[in-house]
């Protein structure tokens, strides 16, 4: 299991758009795959778990990765949050 | 793919045997002379031409391909003429190789007419109908003649009242969907083989063909007639289609869309149909799924898009920085129930 901590560092903060190409990363990995942000912990396949956070810029999150293929889901996603979801 | 270049078909003309057999019925339509002739002529253009200023001599710019329609002020000018030059104004008409002529609102045709039409072997009709009406509603019939027309390979269903057409590789179950939406209580349009006619500027209107109609193929049972199964209630002849529902085996690098903010068109004929692609899994009703996009479909077009109000929703949120994950209800208050 990874547990990795991220910070949103675009303007936006975790809109729709970023929150569909997360869950649609995260689909294409085996690994169960978690975001927690302040104690609430959604599934991060699912579009209106990663929408129901409304992260916004400078808040932090918890992502868990868990399975086979964890550390490439886990490096993917990680990438996509520090390029701040190509918005920068 | 299924709206392939090649499937579109057009007609040039029709010849004026066609036209005179589909236009007689429907708006009261004679043959002004004593026997047909002139019935291969052929009609290629889809407007018709009010030959007025042509009588006065004026040719120019005359329109000899399109069908010549004679109302009450031709036939006045005409009737003002003395029998010498009113030969002489038709003839002009007459002699060029125009496809037939229309006498409206039951005008009988001058002596002059009659013999030009035989000598030039012109057919000339009658209508009881007035003259705008009539150029209104034969364009209207020529229009849809000379439409550019589609066969699609596909179930097309009207599910609450919204022409759903269901695409995928054979087999894939589109006779299977439609047969249960049809169970449901919706109407099958055609299975199998879709006809396409498009209708003015962006409006596809589909029809099954004269031999199967509502005819199905089912694998294991094989040809059944929904009409005579279902009855009435299970059928209508055409609809206006609205959305494509594309069937495709669960495929795990293809992306499907998750908030449904990206709007997937689809260029039918030069006509932009949303397409949704729906992937099949074990477990997953395909029917209801289509009853919801159908439904969903219905809320877009009266103005509630739920993926654009849940964005701005989100967007609200984010902007009001206050992002604590709350309850929908902010306390239980001894609330048990």
């Amino acid at each position: 299991m990874i547990e990795k901590k991220v910070k949103i560092i675009n303007q936006a903060g975790l809109h729709t758009r970023p929150a569909a190409t997360i869950v649609k990363l995260a689909a294409k990995f085996k690994s169960e795959f978690f975001i927690s942000k302040d104690g609430f912990n959604i599934n991060g396949k699912s579009i209106i778990g990663v929408m129901t956070l409304a992260a916004e810029k400078g808040s932090e999150l918890i992502l868990t990765f868990d399975g086979e293929d964890e550390l490439e889901a886990s490096e993917t996603i990680i990438g996509y949050f520090k390029r701040g979801f190509d918005e920068l | 793919m299924i709206f392939e270049e090649k499937n579109i078909f057009k007609k040039d003309s029709i010849t004026v045997e066609f036209f005179f057999k589909n236009v007689k019925e429907r708006f009261n339509f004679t043959l002004l002379n004593e026997k047909p002739f002139g019935f291969e002529k052929v009609i290629r253009e889809q407007s018709l031409n009010r030959p007025q200023f042509a009588l006065t001599g004026f040719m120019d710019h005359f329109t000899e391909s399109r069908i010549q329609v004679f109302g009450n002020t031709e036939l006045k000018y005409l009737s003002l003429l003395d029998s010498n030059q009113r030969k002489e104004s038709l003839e002009k008409i007459f002699e060029r190789n125009i496809p037939c002529v229309i006498l409206t609102e039951s005008n009988q045709p001058f002596q002059e007419m009659i013999d030009l039409s035989q000598k030039y072997n012109i057919p000339l009709f009658g209508s009881t109908y007035p003259t705008t009406k009539l150029i209104y509603l034969i364009g209207d019939f020529l229009d849809d003649q000379f439409a550019s027309r589609l066969s699609a390979h596909g179930s097309f269903v009207d599910v609450y009242g919204v022409g759903v057409l269901f695409v995928g590789r054979s087999g894939i179950g589109k006779s299977e969907v439609a047969l249960d939406l049809v169970e449901r209580g919706h109407r099958l349009v055609a299975d199998d083989v879709v006809i396409f006619t498009k209708k003015g500027e962006g409006i596809l209107i589909g029809s099954g063909t004269q031999l199967v109609q509502h005819f199905m193929e089912v694998r294991g049972i094989g040809l059944i007639d929904i009409r005579s199964i279902f009855g009435v209630r299970s059928i209508r002849y055409q609809k206006r289609l609205e959305v494509v529902i594309d069937l495709e085996i669960w495929d795990e690098d293809a992306t499907y869309t998750r908030t449904g903010l990206d709007e997937n068109l689809i260029n039918i004929c030069g006509v932009e149909i949303p397409q949704v692609k729906v992937p099949i899994v074990p477990g997953k009703n395909i029917t209801v799924i289509s009853e919801v996009i159908a439904l969903n479909y219905l809320q877009k077009h009266y103005g509630e898009d739920a993926a654009k109000i849940f964005k701005e929703r989100l967007d609200k949120k984010l902007q009001e920085k206050s992002s604590n994950n709350d309850r929908s209800i902010d306390y239980f208050e001894h609330d048990f129930e």
